[in-house]
């Protein structure tokens, strides 16, 4: 069986040996690159950086939390806005593959930019086992381009360091409960972010709807478990959905977007069921979600669908 | 104990060499272009793949030499197990009803694989092509509502096919069926 420990003391030696000189690595507060963080920082000390970047796409006050995460990780780090740079990039790109792509690059480009700062030639990354295996490659089919594998441009000058490159996150959450990580339990959340949760164009508009609505999502099936009503999924979420449909708001007419509301239980991410969540928890997501946000959206639907045939995430 | 997974670009090879290794066994993931004579093992896994096995035998890579030559048991799953069939005379098709996640799978003859499980048992899918009809020698040994063969033996040589797939974390005794497996092999190995 796994043995987190000696995991640990693998990766950290591995990483000595391998690693000569300053790192970065990309921190996104989940669970992965935390770990990541945790075990490259006890080999390399005060010469990795962990950097996170504000894409524009993420969740309602990740940035400020995550930023507090990490300075009680005792981990440098710097946050990085680069909002602008990547809601300008994603204009009128709807294709799933595309947005993918493009966010896989400027992280790069970006980290290259905050490597060059600090003479680092080293890029860690908490690269899982599922991440490469559905980016592909070889006989392999492409599922979707992970941004930190199948997103990566092909001229990047940075070394890669990817310890949990073998690992499924139910074997991370071990790794992250045996170096006290306080985001051990935390929800899998994609590097592209929001970005993918909107089935069209991400604009800051778009990107606003969606926000408020998983927030939605996290906080009413959140306070259901702590009520005991049920257990927390493995993964939920909201997803905007180009579709319009015709409502009726106080007795006059709406014509406006819908939300489809995901949960999903799994252990590894490779296989997945629908979450049976209670009616009266989708009940309060539903009426929460229209009631806030009237003027966009007016119907809420609930995704019934296994991986396979489906992913977890929509695109 | 050495058992080695023949890589056919599956989803879940990966998971495959995960259970191995759970079950405290020496594994290792090989692409199957590794030439026969460097195949040093005392099981073979074949797993499962993107590859449509009837349409493009060569992308199987060296897995027809492995099922032709190798005198240790070889484990085929999904396009592995469809490829053993179609290599020694049976037949693969696209499935009529293709099958992807939660079926459930009945056993007929629990031989091996399923020793002690229950009669029927819930397995995850993921194919676009199945076995329809057995190859020359071989005993079915589970099927499904929609797919006429979920599992085979040969009656003689130790060749095993699944068309679901054990390895994943929602098939029922998935754990238990590769233990059965990993039972032959030492048994075969101590001879």
């Amino acid at each position: 069986m796994f043995d987190p420990q000696k995991f640990i003391d693998d990766q950290v030696e591995k990483t000595r040996s391998e690693v000569k000189g300053k790192a970065i690595i990309a921190a996104s507060g989940g669970v992965d690159s935390t770990v990541c963080a945790a075990i490259v920082s006890r080999a390399l000390g005060d010469q990795l950086i962990a950097v996170y970047v504000d894409t524009g796409f993420m969740r309602k006050g990740e940035t400020k939390a995550v930023d507090g995460m990490l300075k009680r990780l005792g981990v440098n780090h710097i946050v990085v806005d680069a909002s602008d740079e990547y809601f300008t990039a994603l204009e009128g790109v709807t294709d799933p593959e595309s947005k993918r792509k493009i966010i896989g690059e400027k992280f790069i480009r970006v980290f290259e930019r905050e490597a060059a700062k600090s003479g680092a030639e080293y890029l860690v990354q908490g690269t899982i086992a599922p991440d490469w295996i559905e980016s592909g490659g070889g006989l392999r089919d492409t599922i979707k381009s992970h941004h930190n594998v199948g997103g990566l441009p092909s001229d990047m000058s940075m070394k890669l360091v990817e310890p949990l490159r073998d690992l499924y996150k139910d074997e991370v959450r071990k790794v992250a409960r045996a170096l006290g990580i306080e985001v051990a339990e935390r929800q899998p959340f994609p590097g592209p972010a929001l970005a993918i949760r909107i089935m069209g164009e991400p604009t800051r508009e778009s990107v606003d709807i969606v926000r408020e609505a998983c927030a939605i999502v996290e906080e009413e099936i959140e306070k259901a478990a702590a009520a005991g009503k049920m257990n927390i999924p493995w993964q939920y979420f909201a997803v905007l959905l180009p579709v319009k449909s015709v409502g009726v708001q106080g007795d006059v007419r709406a014509y406006g977007y819908t939300i489809a509301v995901r949960a999903v239980e799994s252990v590894d991410a490779m296989s997945a069921t629908y979450m049976r969540i209670p009616h009266e928890v989708l009940e309060s997501i539903s009426t929460r979600i229209t009631n806030r946000m009237k003027a966009k959206v007016n119907r809420v639907v609930y995704d019934i669908t296994d991986k396979p045939p489906a992913t977890i995430e929509w695109e | 104990m050495r058992i080695l997974v023949v890589d056919n670009g599956g989803q879940w090879t990966h998971r495959e060499w995960r259970v191995l290794r759970d079950l405290g066994v020496e594994t290792s993931i090989v692409p199957n272009s590794t030439p026969l004579e460097s195949i040093s093992a005392d099981g073979l896994v074949l797993s499962g793949g993107a590859p449509r096995v009837g349409l493009d035998e060569e992308a199987m890579g060296m897995c027809g030499a492995y099922i032709d030559k190798l005198e240790v048991p070889i484990l085929g799953i999904c396009a592995g197990h469809q490829y053993m069939a179609l290599r020694l005379g049976g037949k693969a098709v696209p499935s009529a009803t293709p099958e992807f996640g939660k079926t459930l799978v009945s056993v007929v003859d629990e031989d091996d694989l399923f020793k002690g499980l229950p009669e029927t048992f819930v397995a995850w899918e993921s194919h676009n092509d199945e076995v329809t009809e057995l190859p020359p020698g071989f005993k079915l040994l589970a099927n499904s509502e929609t797919c006429p063969v979920q599992a085979m033996k040969h009656e003689t040589r130790p060749l095993y096919g699944l068309q679901f797939h054990p390895e994943v974390e929602h098939t029922d005794n998935g754990y238990e069926i590769f233990q059965a497996f990993l039972d032959v092999c030492e048994a075969r190995k101590k001879g």
